[in-house]
């Protein structure tokens, strides 16, 4: 086991310290590729044969330590990770006896052994986490009360607040009475084998308190209804974050705490929910930082969840094909890449990437999935992109950009100014303007779009003072509105503006010109194909401004 | 009222509770296609809105209506999941399932029957031998792993097929891309003529050799009959009305798909556009394909009827006498 642990280990940092050369990317001109394929394999041994074959060049999203071990032994194979935006958390339902008791909460946060967990369930290819935001998060914070893996402690705390046990050695609480037994819900095996083996151990740590708990497992639809109705005791939990740590607002304000609401555990802290406000309504960076902080030490302290571990992100691709970026933030499989990879031989053959499922909505207002982005995300860009090194800002369609808070008192808001870079051109040749842009935020508002509709919901008014120049006031204040509003793919006013019901848009089968449909972007690659079940064809976008740009 | 008239009105109230149940399950489930969204970028108010797009806000009797007159329509509407009409998803899907489950039914009833035939004329022999352990090994091995077996050894170590999909990436033009289309299938046909072929011959093997034990056959091979218009005019024809009703039963499955094979080999299926749709509780799309798979296994049923009574002139007779 020892030895195994060793290999483990030597791999994970082996391909951490993958060396990826660092580029600037204000000055990235690119694409190279001609042309890009997404090839459809659903099947991971699949997906494997093929990157060896050489048939696919990337696959993302290596999950099976026996994978990650199996092509690290290869030649022509380069391995990468980094942390990701994932988080495995188990939940307590505050709103009912005995995990309203906080003592209760911190000694199960010190039975559960997340290193063992780590390396049985993953072979150690996960970050045991303790903390509120995974440590790929920009406003991470390390220094928050930590309680470790100790059973002696969690029995003396609980001992220490009045807890006792019986005779058949059954937790019994302070006034007297024996815990009743518990159910923890977690998905089925067959669904998520990893996770229903987790909750048969939590269920075994928390036993070791003398809490009667047994694991039920649903389908996943029952599990969120049940979530959804606060009928639980615990529950096991994963999710897939953002840079922006606003999400905790969502997860722990008490205004959340209502049906369908993401503050599942029902936390009701009034100093918990001032700091949010904070976090949400910070009016610039610094103040969000600061919130930040102050948000994951005290959700530390409450302990509304307790978190468990987050996934690392491997990405594996063939090594004839160089230019990749990457950092330790950031795995290969990146839009950045895209635009720097090229043949090692010089030649100019097709880049295949693999999808690992099928983009079913290719409607960028209806569209939901990742697979659905990857390729929409080539297509739109947005006013900012996202630094591959430090995730921070970096321009976009903008070349720069300020935040204000205006007004006094009822009329105090964010205002937003964005200047776009100059000589921007949609794929089919027409100029991108500030009107682009404002008609965009307006039609997203008025369609009232449920993907945009929270980014969006607080939009004021957008004037274009000049053909390169978008004024965005906000009805409220918040650093967030930057990330929002710069986020949002930027649409031609010339053809959302014909869209009337944004579900019944067909943009990828819609005709729009000579070789072009409807889903006609700014960004490097034009859509040409999408044969069901098989791929998705894009080229290289000639008028693309990187490629226009000097150097 | 005739037997077909009976035969046609059970049918259609076959079809209307189906569409009934296709309905009501779907919304007996727990939650909707809203509530299991759980993305923190998704608010309760933008949530909302999506339900009310889907057109969940409405009351269930006008959900139900809207329904009944969207089916019968074939009108079934836009998937949640894709946002395409229901229609067209399944239109793209059902020429590639209707090749890889066809040919593989063709196939695999063809050899299964001629090797179960062949069996049960030459009883004890290396044949039957052969036929009984390979029928019972053909269908006891996980098609996952015979699939993931047979690529590895004939698309990566002998590479005489492709490892995926149904087409070249980038796909050839014109007669070229038959031929693609054609080399690519061959690999998931074989691998489902390998697991389903031992089935038909062990079933076909066991019918002829009761029916070639029976009295009737007896009889005519003790006044000299010659043995193969014994075996293929009289012990066949007899075997052949059970054989029919499993051919034409089989109909259905032959849309429903092969979730796995489809997996396995990237195929883009009706398979896997149902399993989908039903996880995703995209009603739409779910109640659409559930509809068409209730019609052909009618419509199936009615053809099985049909031709029960031209293969075995007793029913046809029985039939008549009842009128």
């Amino acid at each position: 086991m020892r030895h195994r642990l060793a290999a483990v280990f030597a791999v994970i940092l082996g391909l951490a310290a993958s060396a990826f050369a660092s580029v600037d990317v204000e000055r990235l001109r690119g694409p190279k590729l001609e042309d890009l394929y997404f090839v459809i394999v659903r099947d991971t041994d699949a997906q494997l044969l093929a990157l060896e074959r050489g048939t696919t060049h990337l696959v993302t999203d290596l999950v099976r330590p026996a994978d990650i071990e199996r092509l690290s032994r290869r030649e022509d194979v380069e391995l990468s990770l980094t942390p990701a935006f994932h988080m495995m958390e188990m939940g307590f339902n505050l709103r009912r006896a005995p995990w309203n008791r906080l003592e209760l909460r911190q000694a199960i946060a010190s039975v559960v052994d997340r290193e063992t967990i780590v390396r049985d369930l993953f072979g150690g290819y996960a970050l045991p986490l303790e903390t509120f935001l995974p440590p790929i998060s920009p406003y991470y914070e390390d220094q928050v009360p930590r309680y470790g893996h100790d059973a002696e402690r969690a029995r003396a705390l609980l001992a220490a607040s009045g807890w006792n046990w019986d005779g058949s050695g059954r937790l019994v609480d302070p006034s007297g009475i024996p815990l009743k037994p518990v159910r923890l819900l977690s998905p089925l095996a067959q669904v998520s084998p990893t996770t229903a083996e987790l909750a048969q151990r939590l269920a075994l740590a928390v036993g070791s308190l003398g809490i009667p708990v047994s694991v039920e497992p649903l389908d996943f639809s029952s599990l969120v209804e049940r979530l959804n109705a606060h009928d639980f005791d615990l529950f096991l939990i994963a999710w897939s974050l953002t840079r922006d740590p606003d999400s905790l607002f969502a997860f722990f304000h008490s205004s959340m705490d209502v049906k369908s609401g993401y503050n599942m555990p029902g936390l009701r802290d009034e100093a918990m929910d001032a700091i949010l406000e904070r976090l949400r309504f910070a009016p610039d960076e610094t103040s969000a930082r600061l919130a930040a902080s102050e948000a994951q030490k005290a959700l530390a302290e409450l302990l509304p969840v307790i978190p468990l571990y987050s996934r690392y992100s491997v990405t594996a691709h063939r090594k004839e094909w160089t230019g990749f970026i990457a950092s330790e933030k950031t795995t290969p499989d990146n839009g950045w890449s895209l635009l720097a990879i090229a043949p090692s031989d010089g030649s100019t053959a097709p880049f295949r990437w693999t999808l690992s499922d099928e983009p079913r909505n290719l409607n960028p207002l209806a569209a939901g999935t990742a697979y659905d982005w990857q390729i929409l995300a080539l297509v739109y860009e947005s006013l900012l992109a996202i630094d591959p090194y430090d995730l921070s800002d970096r321009p976009g369609l903008a070349e720069s950009w300020t935040l204000e808070t205006v007004g006094e008192g009822k009329t105090v808001s964010t205002r937003l100014t964005f200047r776009l870079r100059p000589g921007l051109l949609w794929h089919d040749g027409r100029p991108l303007t500030a009107s682009d842009v404002a008609v965009s935020l307006e039609r997203l508002k008025a369609l009232e779009v449920p993907r945009f509709f929270d980014a969006v919901s607080d939009l004021g008014s957008v004037t274009t003072p000049d053909g390169r120049t978008v004024v965005v006031t906000m009805n409220t204040v918040s650093f967030w509105h930057l990330h929002n509003i710069g986020g949002l793919p930027v649409f031609p006013a010339h053809i959302l503006g014909k869209v009337e019901e944004w579900r019944n848009w067909q943009p990828a089968t819609t005709i729009h010109g000579e070789g072009l449909t409807e889903l006609v972007g700014s960004g490097p690659f034009i859509f040409r194909e999408y044969r069901p079940g098989q791929y998705v064809h894009m080229t290289r976008f000639d008028g693309y401004w990187r490629l226009r740009a000097e150097p | 009222m005739t037997y077909w008239s009976r035969r046609l009105l059970g049918a259609l109230t076959v079809l209307f509770f189906v569409l009934t149940l296709n309905f009501a399950l779907f919304r007996l489930m727990p939650g909707d296609p809203v509530a299991s969204l759980i993305d923190p970028r998704f608010s309760p108010e933008s949530k909302e809105a999506l339900r009310k797009a889907y057109g969940l806000d409405r009351p269930q009797a006008e959900q139900f209506l809207l329904y009944l007159k969207r089916t019968v329509t074939f009108d079934f509407g836009l998937s949640f999941i894709s946002g395409r009409p229901v229609w067209q998803e399944l239109r793209n899907r059902l020429p590639h399932t209707v090749a890889l489950t066809g040919s593989a039914l063709a196939l695999s009833g063809l050899i299964g029957t001629f090797l179960g035939v062949t069996a049960a004329r030459r009883r004890g022999g290396l044949l039957e031998r052969a036929t009984l352990t390979a029928g019972a090994l053909s269908f006891s091995f996980p098609s996952f792993f015979l699939q993931l077996l047979l690529l590895l050894l004939l698309a990566v170590f002998w590479p005489l097929f492709p490892l995926r999909g149904s087409v070249s990436v980038p796909a050839p033009q014109g007669a070229a891309l038959i031929a693609d289309y054609l080399h690519h299938l061959a690999l998931p046909v074989i691998s489902l003529v390998l697991l389903s072929f031992g089935s038909w011959a062990l079933y076909v093997r066991n019918l002829m050799v009761k029916i070639l034990g029976s009295e009737p056959l007896f009889l005519a091979r003790a006044k000299g009959l010659p043995e193969s218009i014994l075996l293929w005019r009289h012990a066949f024809r007899t075997a052949l009305p059970p054989l029919l009703t499993l051919v034409l039963l089989s109909l259905p499955g032959l849309l429903s798909g092969a979730v796995i094979t489809e997996t396995v080999f990237s195929l883009h299926g009706v398979g896997r556009f149902l399993l989908e749709s039903i996880q995703g509780q995209d009603y739409p799309a779910a109640g659409g394909a559930f509809y068409l798979l209730a019609l052909v296994t009618v419509a199936s049923n009615l053809l099985a009827d049909a031709a029960y009574g031209m293969a075995d002139p007793r029913i046809r007779f029985e039939r008549e006498r009842r009128r």
